[in-house]
């Protein structure tokens, strides 16, 4: 046994304790006021605290750069981790702050409390290479996640939406564990390393096929892949925005980077391939298929949607299709495309639930038609979420554009043979090219259609104004010099070599 | 180097400010335009003062009295453009005669101007020529003069047409700007020829500029396929830009025609300093003009290009003078007579030299832009009346534009001892009688001086004398104009006659110092072979003239307005002739206008029926072709994307149906798809 000191395990595990020592602190700020202040006060109080603590969080790891690898990789820290933490918390933050001023649950220290313990979980989850911790910590997350869905309690769609996630969820999550432990009995081992180094020089037998596809079920779950999807559209239709926001941004990332981390690292030597004509075996081709699925189905079935919030969903499912082709290529630059599309992509999307928010409170609804006119009633508003769908969409010069352009790419490149994933890219660019008809349906609403006749212009809350634009200046911005991001992402995944 | 020679540059800065200014002020801001104007030019009358003491100071003390300022422009390939300026004699000289005159004229401005609307553009456009006035005596670079004196014509252009709202003003601008081009299109390609051959454009730079011996010893001795010395071909073309700018033969038609802008517009522009500018020009390249085989300068009757120029100075003289004749408008006689008095410079410069040229060109100046301004005082005075058949009678009533009228036409005329014109005048008949090639020339001036004394003694008889034969129509009689336009007048008056005390036979003062030399007073330069000669000859050929003219028109002063001219009833064909002027205008109108249009006209139809016709082949083709790919697109292409565009709406309807928000049949999904993929691995694995 190993001998390590517990001020250095403290010391390492600082920043998340610093996140659960502002979740209690704002459930402790909270309690004495909840009697007397207004729920938008409290929220706004409350977010600030939490901000902060991110933002402490945030500070610490900028400020001690850790390298460690603990308990046989229970517990890994490198630049490219911290890198990682450092992304989520920021993610959070926005979160938080577009918290400010919403009253949709009178429970607000033990919401805020809640995310911040969801925060916690990403950044363990990312922090190991352990199996056991893996799941444990996915279940922290998804725990905190079911009971944020569900914190509407005066909407029965929240509570049937956070149902529906939970049932799902639990199966799924018995369907990791299970693989997880034939992984276990496959190797004899809880790092995925090892693992990896078990299972390399043996063929494809039944147990470990059926591990492997546990797992990807398990994980599918989480990033919303087809055929796993099921539970998405239901939530981000039923849960409060800022929790859809939370569910479908940051918590979306981790899911995605944990999901590389244990296909690539636990599966090294099982991979298989998925080249066009040269079919193996391995976790690429399921990958693959369920890449492709996701994409397929995603694009299509948005278009159909009435509910902006279901198509948000919808389109969410296809950009996990999208961020799969990561997986297929795991190559350095893949990875790097998928941390850059994976965050940018979140920011998208905190954005435009944000707008979602702000339209449903004062318009009252969230379906399509709510937003009609939403140009004449809020420029400013309608001015972000253009940035966002078209973000979304992949239109130069924002940063979903170039987020997709590194991802196909880097697919392009990679593969066992010269454009032997191309049938993969093809298909993503000719789903994206669909996917522009229901991004620009929503515009098409906000800018052509006119308003309801009996409405006036829209107060936007002043903070999530603010918010909302630096988010849209950022995607400007990451679009048309995306080496400012990059540069700043590859440095640690080099010196890292995943 | 000193203060004033390295900022030469802000005389013609100082009013391109005032221009720039007075381009941004509202049209209300008359007060601030004109004060702009006049207070530019004041600062810019002192500094040509202070660099033509520079410059006296230099030749007192025996210097160099040149001194250019040089400067890089940009770069063209591994070559630096230069530009620079340069203060010698000839410009200091040009400086305070175009400050000071041009001070007077814009004071006299304020007077005439004054109830005018656009009194604002009005000096800013004058502003503007100043500026670039003094900018094209200062360069010491062809490229540089060359600059400003384009823009002197497009600010000509532009005071002509000051009134642009009469077609006889916007036609005579636009005939003013068309026929100096063509001069200035020979200009621009002499001054390639020279960049060409010289490789710099500046006139002096401490022996490496164009005009200094190694530039010119390398152009003499280049010979052109046409015979002639480069140095010759360039001259003859820089001479073409003079001959359009200032009026000569055969491209003197616009300058008669620019009288329809306002009046000191035509003293400024048209009688003292922009119509100099061929002048000048030729003065300042005179080392070009005067360089051929046998030397350089040696002797002036050798050099070719200078041959051109007396032959073409001479003609003017005799030619212009001789239309002025006939004419009724007042300006038009003064234009004339302007174009005449420039060909006498043109002579001078061929034969006797820069200073000879030069003295006329400066006293020319004074007592011209004196004559105008009182012609314009007597046209305000007369409610802008033009003809002087119906003048008459104005001697008393305008006593003080009389007087100086009178002094004016004196100098003109070449009236003995006390009038500059006399002095400056003999110089060049002197010049030409001892000119070494020819004694036509001579001739010729001579004629021309007779003329000049007979039209000057007709228009003044006409305007001054004798009774008003004004139409009954007018209500009110003609008046002294106010003080600011007849203080200048006296000004002038009294320049025209003191500036002919610096260049007399006994004291050359004036050539002296344009040679860089000290002059000496003594007065046996009038012992010198000839010069009496010449002295009392054109004096009694003046005299015939005034006498003739007195003995014509002195009894028919109160002849009726209609009535016709003595002098028409002395030859009524002869008359007619010069008063349509030898008919040169109906010759271009019949030639060159007729076949300019008759050319425009073919290009029109080459255009309308040949070019247009291709473009409307092409257009149809393309139309065709697009037709063809719209057809195409509409049944072929969109109904194929229509339909799984459709498609794809349906499926996903269909796909949608999937989520009917039952959980028990969503976790089947994942049940059947968990053992669908493990399937497809352990099949797959297997097959």
């Amino acid at each position: 046994m190993i001998t390590v000191s517990y001020t250095a395990i403290l010391q390492l595990l600082l920043p998340e304790m610093i996140l659960v020592v502002t979740a209690l602190l704002v459930l402790a700020v909270d309690l004495p006021i909840s009697r007397t202040a207004q729920t938008r006060t409290r929220f706004t109080i409350g977010a600030v605290i939490s901000a902060i603590g991110c933002i402490g969080a945030i500070a610490q790891i900028v400020r001690v750069p850790q390298q460690a690898n603990l308990f046989d990789g229970t517990l890994v820290i490198g630049p490219e981790i911290q890198l990682i933490q450092v992304a989520i918390l920021a993610l959070t933050v926005l979160i938080v702050a577009m918290a400010v001023g919403s009253s949709f649950t009178s429970h607000v220290g033990e919401y805020l409390a809640v995310a911040l313990f969801a925060t916690v979980g990403m950044m363990l989850l990312v922090s190991t290479v352990n199996i056991l911790l893996i799941f444990l910590s996915l279940e922290l997350l998804s725990l905190s996640l079911y009971v944020l869905a569900a914190f509407n309690k005066l909407s029965s769609h929240s509570a049937e939406a956070a149902l529906k996630y939970f049932l799902f969820g639990g199966t799924s999550a018995a369907f990791l564990l299970f693989g997880l432990s034939l992984l276990y009995g496959l190797s004899n081992s809880t790092n995925l390393v090892q693992i990896a180094h078990a299972i390399k020089n043996q063929p494809l037998d039944p147990f470990l096929a059926v591990a492997m596809v546990m797992i990807v079920l398990g994980f599918g779950f989480k990033v919303a892949a087809v055929p796993f999807h099921f539970w998405a559209p239901d939530v981000y239709e039923g849960a409060p925005a800022n929790s859809a926001a939370l569910i479908s941004s940051s918590a979306k990332v981790a899911g995605f980077i944990i999901f590389y981390q244990v296909m690539v690292i636990g599966f090294a030597g099982a991979e298989g391939s998925s080249d066009w004509g040269r079919y193996t075996a391995g976790w690429v081709p399921v990958v693959a298929v369920v890449a492709a699925l996701s994409m397929v189905l995603g694009n299509l079935v948005a278009i159909a949607q009435t509910s902006v919030r279901r198509l948000l969903a919808y389109s969410a499912i296809a950009h996990a299709g999208y961020i799969l082709l990561a997986l297929v290529s795991h190559t350095e630059q893949s990875f790097v495309a998928l941390l850059y599309y994976a965050i940018t992509y979140a920011m998208t999307l905190i954005g435009a639930f944000g707008v979602i928010s702000i339209v449903e409170e004062q318009a009252g609804g969230e379906k399509l038609s709510d937003f009609a006119g939403l140009s004449r009633r809020a420029p400013i508003l309608s001015l972000c979420m253009l940035i966002f769908m078209l973000s979304l969409g992949g239109i130069p010069p924002l940063a979903g554009f170039f987020g997709k352009f590194l991802l196909f790419a880097s697919t392009l490149s990679a593969g066992q043979h010269t454009l032997g994933l191309l049938w993969l890219v093809a298909l993503a660019i000719a789903m994206s090219t669909v996917s522009l008809y229901y991004y620009l349906q929503v515009l098409k609403r906000i800018y052509i259609a006119e308003p309801a006749s009996e409405t006036g212009p829209i107060q936007v809350p002043i903070a999530r104004q603010v918010v909302l634009c630096a988010i849209a200046l950022s995607i400007l911005l990451l679009g048309c010099a995306p080496n400012l991001f990059l540069t700043w992402l590859r440095q640690p995944i080099r010196i890292a070599h995943f | 180097m000193t203060w004033i020679v390295r900022n030469l540059w802000l005389i013609p800065a100082l009013p391109l400010l005032a221009a720039a200014l007075s381009a941004l002020a509202h049209r209300r801001h008359r007060l601030f335009a004109a004060s702009a104007a006049i207070g530019s030019m004041t600062l810019s009358l002192l500094l040509c003062l202070i660099a033509f003491a520079e410059v006296l100071r230099l030749v007192s003390q025996e210097h160099i009295a040149r001194l250019p300022f040089n400067f890089d422009w940009f770069q063209v390939g591994s070559e630096w453009l230069k530009l620079g300026w340069v203060l010698d004699p000839l410009t200091a000289v040009m400086l305070v005669m175009v400050s000071f005159v041009g001070l007077l004229i814009f004071i006299y401005s304020v007077g005439y101007m004054a109830h005018d609307d656009n009194f604002t553009r009005f000096f800013c456009f004058l502003s503007l020529f100043a500026g670039a006035m003094l900018g094209l005596v200062i360069a010491n670079s062809l490229l540089l003069l060359f600059i400003c004196w384009e823009i002197v014509g497009l600010t000509s252009y532009l005071l002509i047409g000051f009134w642009y709202q009469k077609p006889s003003a916007a036609s005579a601008a636009k005939k003013a700007f068309i026929t100096t081009r063509i001069g200035d299109l020979a200009f621009l390609l002499g001054m390639v020829w020279l960049y060409s051959q010289a490789g710099t454009l500046l006139f002096y730079n401490y022996g490496a500029g164009c005009l200094e011996q190694a530039a010119l010893m390398k152009l003499v001795t280049q010979t052109t396929s046409l015979g002639i010395a480069a140095s010759t071909g360039i001259a003859l073309l820089i001479f073409c830009g003079a001959i359009g700018k200032s009026g000569q033969v055969p491209l003197h038609v616009w300058l008669p025609d620019a009288m329809e802008g306002p009046t000191p517009v035509s003293a400024l522009i048209h009688a003292a300093t922009m119509v100099a500018a061929g002048v000048f020009l030729v003065a300042r390249a005179y080392p070009l003009m005067a360089a051929h085989g046998g030397g350089l300068g040696l002797s002036l009757a050798s050099a070719p290009a200078l041959k051109v120029v007396t032959w073409v100075g001479a003609i003017t003289a005799v030619f212009a003078a001789s239309i002025a004749v006939a004419q009724d408008d007042i300006k038009r006689i003064l234009a004339y007579s302007t174009v005449s008095q420039l060909g006498y410079m043109m002579l001078g410069l061929g034969v006797g030299g820069v200073a000879v040229g030069m003295f006329h060109l400066i006293t020319h100046a004074f007592f011209k832009a004196l004559l105008f301004m009182g012609a314009g005082s007597v046209i305000h005075g007369c409610h802008e009346e033009q003809s002087i058949r119906r003048m008459g009678g104005l001697r008393k009533l305008m006593p003080i534009t009389f007087a100086t009228y009178a002094v004016g036409m004196l100098a003109l005329c070449g009236f003995p001892l006390l009038f500059s014109g006399f002095w400056s005048k003999d110089a060049i008949l002197h010049a030409a009688s001892t000119w070494g090639v020819s004694r036509t020339p001579f001739y010729l001036a001579t004629l021309g001086v007779l003329l000049t004394a007979f039209y000057m003694t007709r228009q003044v008889l006409y305007v001054f004398f004798g009774e008003s034969r004004r139409p009954e129509a007018h209500a009110t009689s003609p008046h002294e104009s106010p003080g600011i336009m007849t203080l200048p007048l006296v000004i002038l008056a009294g320049c025209s006659v003191l500036l002919g005390l610096i260049g007399t036979p006994a004291w050359p003062w004036f050539s002296a110092f344009i040679n860089g030399q000290h002059a000496r007073f003594e007065l046996r330069g009038f012992a010198e072979s000839g010069v009496l000669t010449v002295m009392f000859s054109s004096t009694a050929v003046l005299l015939i003239g005034l006498g003739i003219g007195w003995l014509l028109y002195s009894n028919r002063l109160n002849a009726e307005s209609a009535s016709p001219d003595a002098f028409e009833q002395f030859s009524p064909s002869l008359f007619n002739l010069l008063r349509n002027g030898w008919f040169v205008d109906t010759f271009y109108g019949a030639t060159f206008v007729r076949s300019a249009a008759w050319f425009s006209d073919a290009c029109d139809w080459l255009d309308r029926w040949v070019f247009n016709g291709m473009i409307h082949l092409i257009s149809r083709l393309t139309l065709g072709a697009s037709r063809l790919s719209r057809s195409t697109d509409a049944f072929a292409v969109n109904r194929t994307f229509d339909q799984s565009c459709r498609g794809a709406a349906l499926s996903g309807r269909l796909l949608s149906r999937l989520q009917r928000g039952r959980v028990q049949s969503y976790l089947q999904i994942i049940g059947i798809a968990f053992a669908g993929f493990v399937l497809f691995l352990i099949w797959g694995h297997h097959g």
